[in-house]
C-alpha cells in the first residue's frame, strides 16, 4: 500500500490494502478519453460528488474539478482506483443519502467503471498488462516439498531456517522475499545435509524388509478382566477413546493376560538371512508386579526366553537364519507368570481397554524397502489418564492410578539373502542413477554428465545449459578420480552445488519462445508448470507436467492437467496454506489465549489450565476443522459462499460440546448437518477464526470487524490517522461504573474522526460478540446480555450472527467474490495486486457471479487469467511500456510522499 | 589513536600479537565459563596494548563488544525514569532488578527517533518503532513492494570491524513464531520482525533457535567432534561457493533489475560467507564453550531469553564477534505473560489508558522483561576478559525500544539504557539527560568507539553524542 498521497488516505473510505500503484504516469490520455471524459464523467462526478468533493469542496482533500490539465486527469491512477473501490462497495457516495436521487443507477455506475478501468487506467482489454513477478524465493514450506519431491528426503525447514517474511498477509511473494547472509548460509549447510542424506554413497545392498507391529498376526488369549469374567470385546471405534489408546490396545502384550504375534516371512530366495527384533517394556508410572516371559520363535522353535517385568529393558533378538524358499515364521510370544495374581499395593483394578478380538490385518506382504526406517510405534508412551496434572500437586485429591506392564513390537527386519549378487540398488539410488555406473572412465564421465544433467534439470525446474553441466560435472570428477572416493561421492558433491545454487532456490521464468518479441508475452511451459505446481502443490512440478511442458502440451491440456493436480494428495499444500493465511488458521495454534481469564474464572499463578482450556489438541482440531471445511467446498466443487454460511460443520465429539452442538460423538471430525437455528455454519463463527482475531483474555469486536473487513469484504478501513487523539482516560461512564465495551467503542464513535472507520468494524464485530475469545457461546459478557444487532456501513440492518451472514451471502456477495479473488490472485502469482489487475478481478468475480460462486470457477479464472500465462518480457527494450516497473524507484516515491 | 599505520597492516599485527592469547582464551573456556582463566594471557596482551589498538579493541588490548537489546511496546514512563541527574540518582521501580550493577550503566533520557512518529504516513507507529530502532532512517511504508528503510548502526560497525572475529555480527531473536496475515497497518512484516539491516531493502534475519545459535557458532555435534564437523563444512561450502558464485552472475544477466537486487542479496551472502571462512581458517580452532548445546526453543518465554543472553554472552567471551543484535520481541508483540500470572497480552496492556490494573500489569512485564536482562549483565560482570576487566567493561549494552510510552505511541525520549564502560571509555553509574537528540547521535558516538571510520551520519543523527 505504497502509494496513497497522505491526506487522501485519511479520509478515504476504502483503501485497497493489496493494490500497489506501480507507475503511476499518464496512461491514456489520448483525446477521445480526454472527451469522454468531459462529455460522459464530469456530469456524473457533478451529480454525485461534487457535493463534497468539487465546487470548492474538498472534504478527505479530495476533489474532482481541481485538474490542473486533461493531462493531470489521468495522472493519477490512485485517485481513481480509490474512487472505484469506494463506489463499488457502495460505501461513495455516502449511503446515509436516502434521497435515491443521490445516487448513481446502475447503468451509471457501469459507465464510471468502465471510463476508469478502459480510458484512467487504459487497460487493454485485448491485451492487458500481465504485471511484473519478483523472480521468487521458495519459502519455507516450498523448500520443504520441493526436497521431498527432488530428493525423497524430509528436511524440517520450519526448524531450520528463520520465518519467512510477509507481505499481504502471504508469505509466498517475491518482493518481501529477501536472502539474508545467514540464510544463505543455511541454504548450503541444507545442500549438504540434504544430499548426505539421500543420496546413497554404494550401490548395492542386501535386500531388507520392515515389517511394521501393525503387520503381525495377533493370537489372542481369552482376555482376563480381574473381576473373572469374560469380557467380551468390543470394537473400539464408536467410542470415544483416544486413537492413540485404541492403537496400543491392538499393539500390545500385556504381561497378565499375555498373547502371541507372529509374521510369515514369503522367501523366494534361498540364503542366508539377517533376522532382527525389538519389543520394548512400556509400563505406566505406577508399580506393576505383573511378570511374564518374552519367547521369541522362528518357524515354532523357541530361539530366546527372557523375563520381563515392570519397567524392564527392551527385548532384542539377532540371529542368522539360513533359510529355503517358502514361507518362514517369527513369532512373539508374552507368557503371564503371574496372571492371577492380586496386586498389593493397590487393589484398584488395572486401566482396561476394550481388545479387538480377532487380527484385523492379514499377514500383509513384506514391503521390501530397503533402507526405510519407519518406526511410529516408537512414541512416548501416553500419559495414563488422570496422572497428568495430578501429579506432584501437594497431594489433594487421590489420584487415579493404573498399572500395567505391556510389551509393544519396535521393529522387525529381515536383511538378506547375504551373498552380494543377490544384492539390490539402495533405496532412492533410482531416483538419482537411472542404472549402474560403467566401469570405462570415458562411458563414467559421459554417464556423470547424465546423471547431472538429468538431476539439475529437475531441480532447475527448466533444461539446463550445457556448460553449467560441463562444470558440475568437472567438480563431480574432480572427486571421483580421487583414490578412495566412489563415483557417487562425486556426483553428491555436483549435488550440493545444484541445491545451492540461486537457479534452484529462485524459480527462473522466461517467455515462451514464439513470443520472444512480445511486450507482454506468454510465460514458457516450464515456468507455467512452476507456476502450476507452486499453487496448488507449493512445491515443484511432477513428471508428467515436466514431460508436457517439454513437448509444449501443458498449455493445451490446462484444465485437465490442473484436475489431476487437485486430485493428487500433494493439493493438501494448497488446503493448508492457503486458508492457513488467508484466514490466519495457521496462527491458532500458537494464538495466546488464557481460557480461565476468558471463562472469567480468574487467574491463579503458575496454574492456568482449566478443563475447558484451549489445549494443544482442540487448538489442532480446530485447525483441522477450517481446513476439512475448506477442502469439502474445494473438492465438492460447492459455492465459495458457504465460507461464510452453511448449513453443515465439520466437528467431532470435543469440537461439538466446545460449539455447544448435541448429537455428536467420536473423535473423527466429519461433515455434520446443523440444526436450522444454529449460529455455526461458515468459517466465521469456527473457533478458529474466533480465537486468532481475540485477545488473550477478550473479544476484540474493532479486530474482528477488521478481519471480516479485510478478509471477506475486501474494503478495510484506511488506518487510524496520525493526530488520532490518545484515549489517555479509561472511560466512565456517568454513575461511575466501567462502560461496556460497546458502549466505551460508541463514545468512540462519537469522535467525528474514529466514526467514519468504526462504523464499518464495530457492528461486524459486535454480531459475533456471541462467541466469546475460544469460540465458546455465550449470552452474557461481563454480566451483561449481549445485542449483536448492527447495521453494515452500507445500510443492511441485521439482528444476529445468523442475519448477518445472510446480508453478507445476498446483498454483499459481489463484495466478497471480489475479495477472494483477489487473494487467490495474489496467492497464486505471488506478488501484489495493481490498478491494472482490476480487469482480471472483474473478469473472474464475473463468471462467479453467473453460477454462483462455484470454487472451480475461480480456480480455472485464475489460472487462465493473463498475469497467471504471461509476464512482462524484460528483454523488449528499455523504455517499453512492458518494462514499467522496471523504473527507478524514486519515480515510485514522488508518489508516495506527498 | 593518532599516527596509526594503515589499517591492514594494523590488523595483521594486531591478529598476531593476539593470537597468543587468543588461544590460550578459547583453551581456558574449557574448563568453565566462570572461572577467572585469564591472569596467565593477561602479559601479551597488556603488551600488545602499548601499541596502537585496532578496531574494536580497548586501550588495553581487549575486545570492545557493542550490542542492543530490544524491548518491545515502550515501557511505563513513571516506572522507568530514575530521580536525580547525574552521579546522584535513584532507580525507579522497573531499574530495581539493575541495583546492584548501579556503577556499570547508565540511563540515558532524552533520546528521540523523529523517524518513527507518524509524519506523513499515519498508523503504524509499531513497525516504525522496529524499523527505526538501529537504522534511525524512516521506513517506507509499503506491504511488499520497495521496502526500504536504512542500514543499521550494527551492521555499519560489523562493515569495518567484522573481519577482527570470526563473525562479524550476531543476530538474536526470542520471536519464533510470525502471526500470519497482515502486520502493522500497512508495513510490511519485514520491519517488525528485523532489527538489523544490511542494506536498506535487505533485513539480516534473526536467529531464534538457541541450538543452532550455538551450533553456528560453536560447531555441531558432540564436543569431541565439532571441530572436525566445522572443518569438513567450511571445505565443502568454500567448493559449493565458486560454483554458485558463477551461476548468480550468468543469472543476473538473464534478469530484470529488481531480480538483479534480488540476486544482489544472494551474492552479497556468498561473499559474506567467503570473508568469514577465510577469518574462521586464520582464526584456527573453534571456541569450546564450557556448557551444552542447547536443545530447541524452550517453553517458557523467560527460559528462551535467559539462553539467548547465554549465547550472546558465550559469543562475547569467546571473541566470537563483538556485534550483536537481540530481538526480545517484535513491537507491538502481544505475548501473553501467564508465567508472571499475566494472561493478558503486552501490547493490550500497553494501551492501559491510565487504568490502575493495566498499568501495575505492564509494570510488571516491564519488570519481567528488566530481570532477565540484569542476569545477563550480572553474567557479563563476573566474568574475566583478557585483560583483566570484566566483559561487562569492555562492552557497550544498549537496551532499550523504539517506543516510548506505549500507551501513547511516543518516540519522544525513548527509553534507553547503556551498561558497560565501553573499555574505560563511558562513565557508568548515572543517569544523563540530554535535551532531546536524536538516538541516532549515541549510533554515531557507541560506532566511533568501535573504530569505525568515515561515519558522518546514521539515519537522522545531527552529530556525535557528547558526554556518554
Amino acid at each position: 500500500m505504497a502509494s496513497y498521497p497522505i491526506p487522501f488516505r485519511r479520509l478515504s473510505t476504502v483503501t485497497c490494502s493489496f493494490l500497489t500503484l506501480g507507475l503511476l504516469s499518464g496512461r491514456a490520455e489520448s483525446p477521445s478519453a480526454s472527451a469522454t471524459f468531459h462529455r460522459e464523467i464530469e456530469p456524473l462526478l457533478q451529480n454525485y460528488c461534487y457535493d463534497c468533493h468539487g465546487d470548492g469542496a474538498k472534504k478527505g482533500k479530495v476533489s474532482f474539478d481541481t485538474f490542473a490539465s486533461d493531462k493531470d486527469v489521468f495522472a493519477n491512477p490512485s485517485l481513481w482506483l480509490t474512487a472505484l473501490k469506494n463506489v463499488r462497495a457502495g460505501l461513495m457516495p455516502p449511503p446515509d443519502d436516502t434521497d435515491p436521487a443521490a445516487r448513481p443507477t446502475a447503468e451509471e455506475v457501469k459507465k464510471l467503471e468502465n471510463w476508469i478501468k478502459f480510458d484512467a487506467f487504459g487497460i487493454d482489454p485485448a491485451n492487458p498488462d500481465p504485471g511484473r513477478v519478483t523472480v521468487r524465493r521458495l519459502n519455507r514450506a516450498e523448500y520443504r516439498n520441493t526436497i521431498r519431491d527432488l530428493m525423497g528426503v524430509d528436511f524440517a525447514s520450519d526448524v531450520e531456517f528463520p520465518p519467512d517474511d510477509t507481505g499481504h498477509g502471504f508469505d509466498n511473494l517475491g518482493e518481501v522475499l529477501t536472502v539474508s547472509p545467514l540464510l544463505l548460509e543455511k541454504y548450503l549447510q541444507a545442500a549438504e545435509e540434504i544430499v548426505d542424506k539421500a543420496v546413497p554413497r554404494i550401490s548395492r545392498v542386501p535386500i531388507k524388509r520392515v515389517i511394521a507391529a501393525r503387520d503381525f498376526k495377533r493370537e489372542e488369549r481369552p482376555v482376563r478382566v480381574v473381576d473373572g469374567a469374560e469380557k467380551a470385546a468390543e470394537p473400539a471405534a464408536a467410542t470415544d477413546v483416544p486413537t492413540e489408546q485404541r492403537q496400543a490396545a491392538r499393539l500390545d502384550l500385556n504381561v497378565r493376560r499375555g498373547g502371541k504375534s507372529s509374521y510369515t516371512f514369503n522367501i523366494t530366495q534361498a540364503g542366508t538371512y539377517k533376522l532382527s527384533f525389538e519389543a520394548s517394556v512400556r509400563s505406566t508410572f505406577d508399580f506393576d508386579t505383573g511378570r511374564a516371559n518374552a519367547i521369541v520363535y522362528v518357524d515354532g522353535i523357541e530361539k530366546q526366553r527372557q523375563e520381563v517385568v515392570w519397567g524392564g529393558k527392551t527385548i532384542r533378538f539377532d540371529s542368522e537364519q539360513t533359510w529355503s524358499e517358502g514361507s518362514h515364521l517369527l513369532s512373539f510370544e508374552v507368557e503371564p507368570l503371574n496372571p492371577e495374581e492380586p496386586n498389593p499395593i493397590a487393589p484398584q483394578r488395572p486401566v482396561e481397554v476394550a481388545l479387538p478380538t480377532a487380527p484385523a490385518v492379514a499377514a500383509a506382504e513384506a514391503v521390501v524397502v530397503a533402507g526405510a526406517a519407519p518406526a511410529p510405534a516408537n512414541t512416548a508412551v501416553p500419559a495414563p489418564a488422570g496422572r497428568r496434572g495430578a501429579a506432584g500437586r501437594g497431594g489433594a485429591a487421590p489420584r487415579p492410578v493404573s498399572r500395567s506392564t505391556d510389551l509393544r513390537i519396535t521393529s522387525a527386519e529381515l536383511s538378506g539373502p547375504m551373498d552380494p549378487k543377490q544384492w539390490v540398488p539402495p533405496e532412492n539410488y533410482r531416483r538419482f542413477f537411472a542404472e549402474d555406473a560403467p566401469s570405462d572412465p570415458k562411458a563414467l564421465d559421459a554417464f556423470a554428465d547424465k546423471v547431472i544433467r538429468d538431476f539439475a534439470t529437475k531441480a532447475f525446474r527448466r533444461p539446463v545449459d550445457d556448460a553449467k553441466v560441463t562444470q558440475l560435472v568437472a567438480v563431480a570428477r574432480g572427486v571421483y578420480t580421487q583414490p578412495n572416493k566412489k563415483f557417487e561421492d562425486g556426483i553428491a558433491r555436483a549435488f550440493m552445488g545444484v541445491l545451492a545454487s540461486p537457479r534452484f532456490l529462485f524459480r527462473v521464468e522466461e517467455p515462451a519462445a514464439a513470443e520472444a518479441k512480445m511486450a507482454f508475452a506468454a510465460v514458457d511451459e516450464y515456468a507455467l508448470a512452476s507456476r502450476l505446481s507452486y499453487f496448488v502443490w507449493s512445491s515443484m512440478p511432477d513428471e508428467e507436467l515436466f514431460r508436457l511442458a517439454e513437448r509444449g502440451e501443458l498449455r493445451k491440456q490446462l484444465s485437465q492437467q490442473f484436475a489431476r493436480m487437485l486430485k493428487d494428495s500433494k493439493s493438501q499444500a494448497f488446503v493448508r496454506n492457503f486458508p492457513g493465511q488467508w484466514l490466519q488458521a495457521r496462527d491458532i495454534e500458537t494464538v495466546p489465549i488464557n481460557a480461565r481469564a476468558v471463562l472469567g474464572q480468574g487467574n491463579l499463578r503458575g496454574n492456568t489450565s482449566t478443563p475447558q482450556d484451549l489445549n494443544a489438541a482442540l487448538r489442532r482440531m480446530m485447525r483441522s476443522e477450517t481446513e476439512m471445511f475448506f477442502e469439502h467446498v474445494l473438492r465438492e466443487d460447492r459455492s465459495l459462499l458457504e465460507f461464510i454460511d452453511s448449513d453443515y460443520a465439520f466437528l467431532n465429539a470435543r469440537l461439538a460440546t466446545h460449539y455447544g452442538v448435541t448429537g455428536v460423538t467420536g473423535e473423527e471430525i466429519r461433515k455434520v448437518m446443523l440444526p436450522p437455528d444454529s449460529p455455526r455454519g461458515g468459517m466465521l463463527t469456527q473457533g478458529t477464526i474466533l480465537a486468532v482475531t481475540s485477545n488473550p483474555t477478550r473479544t476484540s469486536p474493532v479486530k474482528r470487524g477488521l478481519f471480516v473487513l479485510e478478509n471477506f469484504l475486501g474494503t478495510p478501513p484506511p488506518p487510524p490517522p496520525p493526530d488520532i487523539p490518545a484515549l489517555e482516560e479509561s472511560q466512565k461512564a456517568t454513575d461511575g461504573r466501567e462502560l461496556t465495551l460497546r458502549e466505551a467503542l460508541a463514545a468512540h464513535r462519537e469522535n467525528a474522526l474514529c466514526a467514519s472507520c468504526h462504523a464499518r468494524m464495530d457492528p461486524l464485530g459486535f454480531a459475533l460478540e456471541n462467541f466469546n475469545a475460544m469460540g465458546n457461546w455465550r449470552d452474557l459478557d461481563a454480566k451483561q446480555p449481549i445485542d449483536p444487532a448492527g447495521k453494515l456501513a452500507t445500510g443492511e440492518p441485521f439482528a444476529n450472527i445468523s442475519e448477518l451472514k445472510k446480508v453478507l451471502t445476498h446483498e454483499r456477495h459481489l463484495d466478497y467474490y471480489r475479495c477472494i479473488t483477489e487473494k487467490m490472485l495474489i496467492y497464486a502469482l505471488g506478488r501484489s495486486l495493481d490498478y491494472y489487475d482490476i480487469h482480471t478481478v472483474d473478469q473472474i468475480v464475473a463468471r462467479l457471479e453467473q453460477d454462483g460462486g462455484k470454487f472451480s470457477t475461480l480456480l480455472d479464472g485464475v489460472i487462465n487469467s493473463v498475469p497467471f500465462q504471461k509476464q512482462r518480457n524484460l528483454r523488449v527494450g528499455p523504455g517499453a511500456t512492458a518494462d514499467a516497473s522496471e523504473a527507478p524507484a524514486s519515480a515510485v516515491a514522488q508518489v508516495t510522499v506527498h | 589513536m593518532k599516527n596509526r599505520p594503515t589499517a591492514d597492516f594494523q590488523t595483521a599485527r594486531r591478529q598476531r600479537e593476539l593470537s597468543v592469547s587468543r588461544r590460550q582464551f578459547l583453551r581456558g573456556l574449557g574448563v568453565c565459563m566462570a572461572l577467572p582463566i585469564f591472569e596467565n594471557s593477561v602479559g601479551p596482551v597488556l603488551r600488545a596494548a602499548t601499541s596502537p589498538v585496532g578496531p574494536a579493541t580497548t586501550s588495553t588490548g581487549a575486545p570492545l563488544r557493542m550490542a542492543y537489546v530490544y524491548v518491545p511496546n515502550g515501557v511505563h514512563q513513571e516506572y522507568w525514569w530514575p530521580t536525580g541527574e547525574g552521579s546522584a540518582f535513584e532507580l525507579a521501580r522497573t531499574m530495581q532488578p539493575l541495583a546492584g550493577l548501579k556503577n556499570q550503566f547508565q540511563v540515558i533520557g532524552g533520546l528521540d527517533h523523529k523517524n518513527a512518529a507518524p509524519g506523513n504516513d499515519g498508523a503504524g507507529d509499531h513497525a516504525r518503532a522496529n524499523a527505526t530502532f538501529l537504522t534511525g532512517a524512516r521506513a517506507r511504508k509499503t506491504d511488499s513492494v520497495d521496502i526500504q528503510v536504512g542500514v543499521s548502526v550494527d551492521q555499519l560497525a560489523a562493515e569495518q570491524v567484522g573481519h577482527a572475529t570470526r563473525f562479524a555480527s550476531l543476530e538474536l531473536s526470542c520471536d519464533s513464531v510470525r502471526k500470519s496475515g497482515s502486520c502493522d497497518s500497512g508495513y510490511s512484516c519485514a520491519y517488525q520482525y528485523n532489527l538489523s539491516w544490511r542494506s536498506a531493502a535487505t533485513p539480516m534475519s534473526p536467529e531464534p533457535n538457541p541450538r543452532l545459535v550455538f551450533e553456528r557458532l560453536f560447531g555441531a555435534g558432540a564436543p569431541g567432534e565439532r571441530q572436525k564437523n566445522f572443518e569438513q563444512r567450511q571445505a565443502t561450502q568454500k567448493s559449493l561457493l565458486d560454483l554458485v558464485l558463477d551461476d548468480t552472475r550468468s543469472l543476473q544477466r538473464q534478469l530484470g533489475a529488481k531480480d538483479r537486487d534480488k540476486l544482489d542479496e544472494y551474492l552479497t551472502g556468498v561473499r559474506t560467507i567467503e570473508q568469514r571462512i577465510q577469518r574462521a581458517e586464520s582464526f584456527g580452532k573453534l571456541p569450546v564453550p564450557g556448557a551444552e548445546a542447547p536443545s530447541g526453543i524452550p517453553e517458557s518465554f523467560g527460559e528462551h531469553m535467559d539462553i539467548m543472553f547465554d549465547l550472546l554472552a558465550m559469543a562475547f567471551q569467546t571473541d566470537s564477534t563483538r556485534v550483536a543484535t537481540l530481538l526480545l520481541a517484535n513491537d507491538g508483540s502481544n505475548r501473553s505473560f501467564s508465567e508472571i500470572g499475566i494472561p493478558e497480552g503486552h501490547h493490550y496492556c500497553s494501551h492501559h489508558r491510565n487504568s490502575p490494573e493495566l498499568v501495575g500489569k505492564i509494570g510488571e512485564i516491564d519488570l519481567h522483561y528488566m530481570k532477565h536482562f540484569s542476569r545477563f549483565l550480572t553474567k557479563l560482570d563476573q566474568t574475566k576478559d583478557v585483560d583483566g576487566n570484566s566483559v561487562l567493561h569492555n562492552s557497550m549494552i544498549v537496551y532499550g525500544s523504539g517506543n516510548a510510552d506505549g500507551n501513547r505511541h511516543t518516540h519522544d525520549n525513548l527509553p534507553v539504557i547503556l551498561a558497560g564502560a565501553g573499555g574505560g571509555t563511558l562513565t557508568p553509574g548515572r543517569f544523563a539527560k540530554f535535551d532531546s537528540q536524536p538516538m541516532s547521535n549515541l549510533f554515531l558516538s557507541l560506532n566511533d568507539r568501535m573504530g569505525v571510520k568515515g561515519l558522518d551520519r546514521i539515519g537522522d543523527s545531527s552529530g556525535r553524542l557528547k558526554g556518554v
